[in-house]
C-alpha cells in the first residue's frame, strides 16, 4: 500500500510553532507518511546555518513575553528542539525538505550548503503547489 | 486481557519511555517495534498521559495487536503484538 502523504508549508520561523511542526511531524512518520516540507519565507531564516536551534535568534510567535519560560519547560520535560525532531524524524520515514529559494534570498542564504544540513534542496512555488495537489493532509504552520 | 494476563505475558522488547513527554514514547516505540519480529510481544513504558490513548491508536492503524495497559505506580505499561 502506497504510504500517505503530507505536505507541510512552514511559514513559521518562530521557536513555538517550529517546535509544533517538530511535533507533528513525529506524529507523521510514527504512521509511516512521506513528507514533504516547503519551507516558505520566515521559515528559511531558521533555516539557515548560523541561526537553527539557537533559541536566542528566533522569535516567539505567541506570547513572546513567556519565551524563557516555554524554553524552561521544554527542557525540564525533556523535549527535543525543533531541529532534533526534524532531523530524527528523517531517520525514521521519508522525510524532505525544500527550502524556498526566493524566501533563502531574502535572509541572504543561496545555497544549499547555507542551510542547516537536513535540507534536501532549494525549490520554486511549483513544486510546492505540485506537492499540496498530491497530499492526502496538508498543513500551513 | 485481564491484568494479571498482561503480567504474565512474556515481552520480547520493554522500551522504558518514562523520562519523555509526548511525543517522545511514540517516537520509541516507532523505532523500537522495527528491531522485533512478527509476534513478538513489546511493552512501552510511559508516565505520559496522552501515550496511553495514542499507542493504541497507533497500533490500529499500524496493524499492531493492542493487548492492553496497566496503570499504577506513577507511570503505564502498554503492550502490543507486533503484526
Amino acid at each position: 500500500m502506497e504510504p500517505k502523504k503530507m505536505c507541510l508549508g512552514l511559514f513559521s520561523g518562530s521557536v513555538d510553532k517550529l517546535t509544533a511542526a517538530g511535533i507533528i511531524l513525529s506524529g507523521a512518520v510514527a504512521d509511516d507518511m512521506k513528507v514533504d516540507i516547503y519551507v516558505l519565507l520566515q521559515g528559511a531564516r531558521a533555516f539557515r546555518k548560523d541561526i537553527g536551534d539557537n533559541s536566542e535568534k528566533l522569535q516567539m510567535a505567541e506570547n513572546p513575553n513567556l519565551k524563557a519560560e516555554f524554553l524552561e519547560s521544554l527542557k525540564t520535560l525533556k523535549v527535543k528542539t525543533w531541529v532534533e525532531f526534524f532531523r530524527e524524524c528523517k531517520t525514521i520515514s521519508d522525510v524532505k525538505i525544500h527550502i524556498c529559494g526566493l524566501a533563502g534570498k531574502i535572509w541572504g542564504a543561496e545555497k544549499l550548503d547555507d542551510f542547516i544540513d537536513i535540507a534536501d534542496d532549494i525549490c520554486g512555488i511549483g513544486a510546492y503547489i505540485t506537492a499540496t495537489q498530491e497530499a492526502d493532509v496538508n498543513l500551513f504552520i | 486481557m485481564t491484568q494479571e494476563e498482561l503480567i504474565s505475558l512474556q515481552v520480547t522488547k520493554a522500551v522504558d519511555a518514562r523520562g519523555t513527554a509526548c511525543p517522545g514514547p511514540l517516537l520509541e516505540a516507532k523505532k523500537a517495534i522495527g528491531t522485533i519480529k512478527p509476534g513478538d510481544i513489546m511493552e512501552v513504558l510511559s508516565a505520559d498521559e496522552g501515550t496511553k490513548v495514542d499507542i493504541p491508536k497507533w497500533c490500529a492503524k499500524q496493524g499492531h495487536e493492542y493487548l492492553g495497559t496497566i496503570e499504577g505506580s506513577g507511570y503505564f505499561r502498554i503492550f502490543m503484538k507486533k503484526h
